[in-house]
């Protein structure tokens, strides 16, 4: 059974179990204050429009430089993947392949497994909802270690700072990558998980 | 794990007696927990809540700690680099400069947020927190802080600096001469207390003694 066939609303944010108000217009959590909802209110439109700015911003973040080395008067712009080929060649294999997971496989990633779970959540998909919800979780801890490639750009451009002889400016492409990590984020985070088993109650009904 | 079954009578229980999981809105009565136990989800797995023992007295300290090496990690030098005689450090709030001097403003602010201003703010909302359940005062500001502390938790993300601290460093090895500072230290210690602390103050038990329904939590 779950909560809300009860009439039991769960807090978002203190777990507080309420009974439904009919008559109230916006209910309040009896423990925290924080507003109750059956479910988060338009999780699917919101999860899909931050879902698509990321998406457009995406193309950018990969094409565009996301920082300049500038040596010795001579400046040369690297993209996300120039890094990854880069660490290749100095041969640092395995620090090669985590900047590669986390700049261009897990937002890649993230961008087709929202939006697969919306459209799983929207269409009755075949998906069974424990992959459903296993994949939700991966993609809600993963999100934040795309951020790894901003971090090292910032101390970068911090340390290799020699003036004319070598120095490090970062690029537009960072603005746009940084973008399309706070917005897959946020889309996580929007995305109400419990719609996820409501559908399969109905799938089965 | 406590699977019990769905019951028709479930919904005519006291609020207190169940518990609904979080992110399957399955009802179910609530476990009674030991020290040191924890009850998940028995549909999806989710972790219920846990019950650890001394909660406020241990985070405290873990607390008072992790705030004790926040200016440390985050302005001494984590390395150091010489290229051809000329030395350049590396500090936290270093890169967050750089990185806004040379014209990518909104960057820096993210990386300030995720990396100083949100970690911070956290221990800081922690601390208040755990204050005002050991002195029984101000409780409902408590309530507050500790519903901005649940907003914030996603945001810091200094586990994810120090991998970009290891990428660096890879980067810079062959570049120049490059030595290790005392703030990188202080940052890995200020993570692993952290991440203690998230472990250790169990959210149901803090959320309880905040609404005052466990009168022994300050001890």
């Amino acid at each position: 059974m779950r909560a809300i066939e009860a009439g039991l609303l769960v807090c978002h944010e203190c777990h507080q179990l309420n009974p439904v108000d009919t008559e109230a217009e916006h209910q309040y959590c009896s423990r925290c204050g924080g507003r109750v909802h059956e479910r988060r209110p338009g999780s699917l439109v919101r999860t899909w429009a931050l879902l698509l700015t990321s998406a457009i911003l995406y193309i950018p973040a990969n094409l565009l430089p996301i920082m300049t080395v500038n040596s010795l008067g001579k400046g040369s712009p690297a993209t996300i993947m120039g890094g990854v080929v880069e660490l290749i060649h100095l041969g640092m294999l395995p620090i090669a392949a985590v900047v590669f997971i986390a700049s261009i496989l897990v937002p890649t990633f993230k961008l087709v497994g929202i939006a697969l779970l919306l459209y799983s959540v929207q269409r009755h998909q075949p998906m069974s909802a424990r992959q459903r919800i296993l994949m939700y979780r991966f993609i809600e801890w993963i999100g934040r270690w795309s951020m790894l490639d901003i971090f090292v750009i910032a101390i970068l451009v911090a340390v290799v700072n020699f003036g004319s002889l070598a120095s490090i400016e970062a690029g537009a492409g960072a603005a746009a990558f940084a973008s399309v990590v706070i917005l897959t984020m946020l889309a996580a985070l929007t995305f109400d998980p419990r719609l996820i088993w409501d559908n399969t109650e109905t799938d089965h009904d | 794990m406590s699977d019990s079954p769905p019951e028709p009578s479930l919904s005519s229980l006291p609020l207190e007696q169940l518990i609904a999981c979080h992110e399957c809105d399955l009802l179910m009565r609530k476990p009674v927990l030991q020290d040191g136990e924890s009850a998940e989800c028995p549909q999806c797995g989710y972790e219920l809540f846990s019950h650890r023992h001394h909660v406020v007295r241990r985070s405290l300290a873990l607390v008072l700690t992790a705030l004790l090496l926040y200016i440390p990690a985050n302005f001494l030098p984590i390395m150091q680099l010489n290229l051809l005689g000329q030395t350049s450090q590396d500090t936290v709030w270093s890169g967050v400069i750089g990185l806004y001097e040379s014209g990518m403003q909104g960057i820096a602010v993210v990386v300030f947020l995720c990396s100083m201003a949100v970690p911070l703010l956290k221990l800081l909302c922690q601390l208040l927190v755990l204050l005002s359940i050991r002195l029984d005062f101000g409780r409902s500001y408590g309530l507050l802080l500790y519903r901005i502390y649940h907003h914030l938790r996603e945001w810091g993300m200094l586990e994810v600096y120090l991998m970009g601290i290891l990428v660096a460093m890879v980067k810079l090895m062959d570049l120049a001469d490059l030595s290790i500072g005392l703030g990188l230290f202080c940052f890995i210690a200020l993570l692993l207390v952290q991440v203690w602390l998230e472990v250790t103050m169990s959210p149901h038990q803090i959320w309880q003694a905040l609404s005052g329904e466990d009168i022994h939590a300050g001890d």
